[in-house]
């Protein structure tokens, strides 16, 4: 903005002054934190079983796998935007590595294995109808070759996160703040509209189809692959949990709240950056394969910023950026809602259709009044990820006592 | 006459010059990225839709409408939410949040009224080709000249405001220095609603603009907006005038890249169109972050050797 | 103006604890101190632009701490800062023209007509870009803008900072004037102290955010482990 005559600057700095004087509000936080988190995940507990007795377990699953694919998702955002302070406006770029690589190679491998079309033509439609599922009959008669399908496409789309991932740490380097989120969204779109329009890739406008390595278990594949999915999403959380409590995790808070002091520290903040993005990319590709292998084919269009950098921004700010625990409930209130939407579409809504309207697209309002309010009134959302102090708890504690602060610190 | 690209690219580049600068503007004042610029475009579009389709005549009588309609919805963008965050002093990246979730409203809504349209009204709202309903002048679309004009006009009465009024001084000065002027006397509440006022404005009339060249559809501005904030980018982003040179000259280079690219290479270039912005968008980043503006002042203030800033004579 | 148990800063950074002033009207106080004491911050608590934390400002019998500043500005108290003190971009005329802002546009003309009076050398760069005047300049001009808000109370912040000597002078002259032949109440922060002390009438010594003298200004002028120590005065 214009010049504020140096007095500006103040205001920027706040942030790394910000642990000066007594901070009061930190332990208030924690109550809050506490109680939200135990309160709302038992609310949801029971909002699931009530929906499973009224409409039934298959749509408690949809909400399952719909959520374990976001929670992966919205957990590799967190941890770039939450807890290294990076404004990953491109978060779809990631999913569509994943997505688009086990879409185009996985399929391919076998193929070229078995003496099928591999090359340009097994994405072309006419031969891709074919020769997809006759992959699919082969993964099925074989366990050992399903499981290795999966791993081998998973471990694929984590190479090709980690790859995108360096990739955006570039102009991560020279770029800040919005001008960095908006250079990101762009590149987003623009892989997008690639991959709508280079059909070798994925298929281009009519999508490939994709191997099921879940056939094999054919009678309950649908539970065994929201079982998987979310087995998956538990073990991510319990990774970046595990990781942003580690010392690598400190590093990171410090570069996201001041990058100038860590510097001084002697941090290479170029690097931390690196490979916060290379993991948080390489967890989103396992989102965009995990979903593509559930859907069962890979639609480039479908992979808009709406619904893979937007929605998970929604979740995140609703749970609570820079909260782990947070970003779950925060997926999955979100997703229970948008079902919810989408199933009584008709009998909340149904005097829209009076006029013609379609009562779907009350899920953009949604999305949109959350992001609105949570921005207005809990801009940290509702789980607020923990002030962190550099010493620990019962240190500082030890000296507020010491100073007279009495229980108001730590 | 004018070969079809270059017609259509200059209505194009017209609308995308306004919406740019209205990013611009809102981002000089407000320090805000408005994202809802998007829906606010499209909104622009669907108002000369709706009054072309449903009475008949030109789709230019019903710009001022669209421009109203756009200042309208800014200035409600303002009211409900960017006015308690600036007083909160929230980041850049809250404020452009905010107007995400605002843009999705918006959009739920186009959404709905597309719907409404198509079977209340038995209209096609969604792939909406205004160009049928242009007028022919000098052997070319009356889009390619009304519309560069109209941009014209409307930029210059812009500046005029800005330079000779008392309130468009006022906004000059709270833009470069808004503890200045607040200690001036000038309240600072009405240049953040005026820029929205005028954003939302130049929003609805841009994207009204932009669908005389493309197919106007319900995403018309959320597919743009990249274009958009390349075009701000490439002005510079502390320039209103940088805005608007910056987003024409992207919208030209892209009708014009696309087309020439196409005669070398081939037409299927045309799907990727979106690397063309990108790119002018990632090299202003790279080489030259001050962008059109900065790279103009430094070229005048080499030549006519002013004297620098806080150096004593 | 009084100033009573202020505790303020920006954000969570506290900066000034506890201070108190008292600004007798029609007189000049002037307060000084090292860099980083907080004399800015106090200013700038004055007119809205700091956060408080608590204590009063009481200016003609009403509170006014925390208010936006452009209603400061509005009660009559003209704050010319250090730096940012004129609009850039803006022409002289525009920047006296915003400076009376509040003003009706027959007053405008008049009270610029009083400020190139007082600053004839501004005559010459009426629609001259204000960034392009030296620094003298540019002072002259800031303090012109603050005589077109008609102040009762004028804060002027570290006026003769950057400046040569011989302007220096002739600035504080022109301050000493303004209360000598306006009556105008001056808050004075300077760091250069002895010029603003010897026109000053009381005076308070700012040091990491705690006041350590108040009183006369010639005494303390005349204090010589104070002078000596803050103020970089060698033997008055």
């Amino acid at each position: 903005m214009g010049h504020d005559g140096g007095q500006g600057h103040w205001i920027e700095k706040e942030r790394c002054g910000g642990m000066n004087g007594a901070d009061k509000s930190v332990s208030r936080t924690q109550d809050v934190w506490m109680k939200n988190e135990v309160v709302i995940g038992l609310v949801m507990v029971a909002v699931l079983t009530v929906i499973m007795l009224t409409l039934g377990l298959p749509l408690v699953l949809t909400i399952l796998i719909d959520a374990a694919v976001f929670t992966i998702v919205t957990l590799s955002l967190n941890l770039e935007v939450g807890h290294t302070g990076i404004s990953q406006f491109g978060r779809v770029l990631a999913v569509i590595a994943g997505a688009f690589v086990v879409g185009a190679v996985p399929g391919r491998v076998l193929a070229f294995l078995n003496g099928l079309p591999y090359g340009v033509s097994y994405a072309d439609d006419a031969v891709n109808y074919k020769v997809v599922p006759a992959i699919s009959d082969l993964l099925a008669s074989s366990l050992p070759l399903s499981v290795g399908f999966l791993l081998f496409s998973f471990v694929l789309a984590a190479v090709a996160g980690a790859v995108v991932g360096w990739l955006t740490s570039r102009p991560a380097i020279r770029l800040k703040e919005a001008y960095l989120g908006i250079s990101l969204l762009a590149f987003g779109d623009f892989f997008m509209w690639v991959g709508h329009n280079w059909e070798p890739l994925v298929g281009g406008t009519t999508a490939v189809f994709v191997p099921d390595p879940f056939r094999v278990v054919w009678g309950s594949r649908f539970q065994v692959i929201v079982i998987v999915a979310v087995i998956m999403a538990f073990l991510v959380y319990l990774y970046l949990e595990k990781l942003t409590r580690s010392p690598f995790g400190r590093t990171l808070h410090m570069v996201r709240d001041c990058d100038v002091a860590a510097a001084v520290c002697g941090k290479d903040i170029v690097s931390i950056r690196t490979q916060s993005l290379m993991i948080g990319s390489a967890l989103a590709a396992v989102g965009g394969a995990l979903y593509v292998i559930y859907a069962g084919t890979c639609t480039a269009i479908g992979f808009t910023r709406l619904t893979w950098t937007f929605w998970p921004w929604a979740y995140m700010m609703l749970g609570g950026i820079g909260s782990n625990r947070g970003v779950v409930l925060g997926v999955l209130m979100l997703t229970v809602a948008r079902t919810l939407i989408i199933t009584y579409r008709s009998t909340l809504f149904g005097f829209l259709l009076a006029w013609g309207i379609d009562p779907m697209w009350l899920e953009y309002t949604l999305m949109g009044l959350v992001i609105m309010l949570v921005v207005l009134f809990m801009p940290h959302g509702l789980v607020p990820a923990k002030v962190e102090s550099i010493l620990p708890a019962g240190r500082v504690r030890k000296a507020a006592q010491e100073q007279g602060f009495g229980a108001t610190v730590g | 006459m004018m070969p079809a690209w270059l017609a259509s690219g200059l209505a194009y580049a017209s609308g995308l010059s306004l919406t740019a600068g209205g990013i611009t503007l809102l981002y000089i004042t407000t320090r805000t990225f408005n994202f809802a610029h998007a829906s606010m475009a499209t909104w622009g579009f669907y108002v000369v839709y709706t009054g072309t389709v449903l009475y008949g005549g030109t789709p230019y009588r019903w710009l001022p409408l669209s421009f109203l309609l756009g200042a309208l919805l800014g200035v409600i963008c303002y009211l409900v939410l960017n006015r308690h965050l600036l007083a909160r002093k929230a980041n850049t990246i809250t404020l452009m949040m905010s107007t995400l979730g605002y843009d999705l409203v918006l959009l739920a809504f186009i959404q709905m009224y597309c719907d409404y349209l198509t079977y209340s009204l038995k209209l096609f709202p969604r792939r909406v080709t205004m160009s049928v309903y242009d007028i022919e002048l000098f052997g070319t679309s009356g889009a390619s000249i009304i519309l560069p004009l109209t941009a014209v006009a409307v930029l210059s009465l812009l500046h005029l405001f800005i330079t000779r009024t008392k309130f468009g001084t006022a906004m000059r000065a709270t833009i470069e220095n808004s503890l200045l002027a607040g200690a001036s006397g000038i309240n600072s509440d009405w240049v953040y609603l005026a820029s929205w006022v005028i954003g939302g404005g130049m929003a609805a009339l841009g994207g009204a603009f932009m669908a005389m060249a493309m197919t106007g559809t319900p995403v018309l501005g959320m597919t743009t907006i990249p274009f958009m904030f390349a075009g701000a980018i490439l002005g510079g982003l502390h320039s209103l005038y940088g805005g608007i040179l910056g987003g024409f000259v992207v919208g030209l280079a892209e009708y014009a890249g696309v087309y020439f690219l196409a005669a070398e290479v081939g037409s299927w270039v045309l799907g990727y169109r979106m690397a063309i912005p990108l790119l002018i968008m990632a090299v202003t980043l790279m080489v030259f972050p001050q962008g059109l503006a900065g790279a103009w002042a430094t070229m005048v203030g080499k030549v006519t050797g002013l004297r620098k800033r806080g150096v004593e004579a | 103006m009084s100033i009573r148990n202020l505790s303020a800063g920006y954000g969570r950074l506290q900066v000034l604890f506890d201070v108190s002033l008292e600004v007798p009207a029609k007189g000049i106080t002037v307060v000084v101190g090292p860099n980083g004491a907080g004399k800015t911050t106090l200013l700038n608590s004055i007119m809205g632009n700091a956060t408080v934390f608590s204590g009063d400002v009481v200016f003609e019998g009403v509170k006014i701490q925390g208010i936006l500043p452009y209603k400061a500005a509005r009660m009559g108290i003209s704050y010319v800062p250090q730096m940012g003190n004129v609009f850039s971009d803006l022409t002289v005329m525009e920047n006296l023209h915003m400076a009376g802002y509040m003003l009706s546009s027959g007053e405008v003309k008049d009270k610029a007509a009083q400020v190139i009076g007082m600053f004839p050398v501004l005559k010459n760069f009426m629609h001259r870009k204000a960034g392009t005047l030296s620094g003298g300049e540019r002072r002259m001009l800031a303090i012109g803008m603050g005589l077109m808000r008609k102040p009762k109370l004028m804060l002027l912040d570290e006026l003769s900072t950057d400046l040569a000597p011989i302007i220096a002078k002739r600035v504080i002259t022109e301050v000493a004037r303004l209360r000598d032949e306006l009556g105008i109440t001056i808050l004075l922060v300077e760091q250069m102290a002895k010029r603003a002390l010897e026109i000053g009438d009381t005076a308070y010594l700012l040091v990491s955010g705690d006041i350590r003298f108040e009183g006369k200004a010639t005494e303390l002028l005349r204090d010589p482990e104070l002078s000596k120590l803050y103020l970089g005065i060698k033997e008055a």
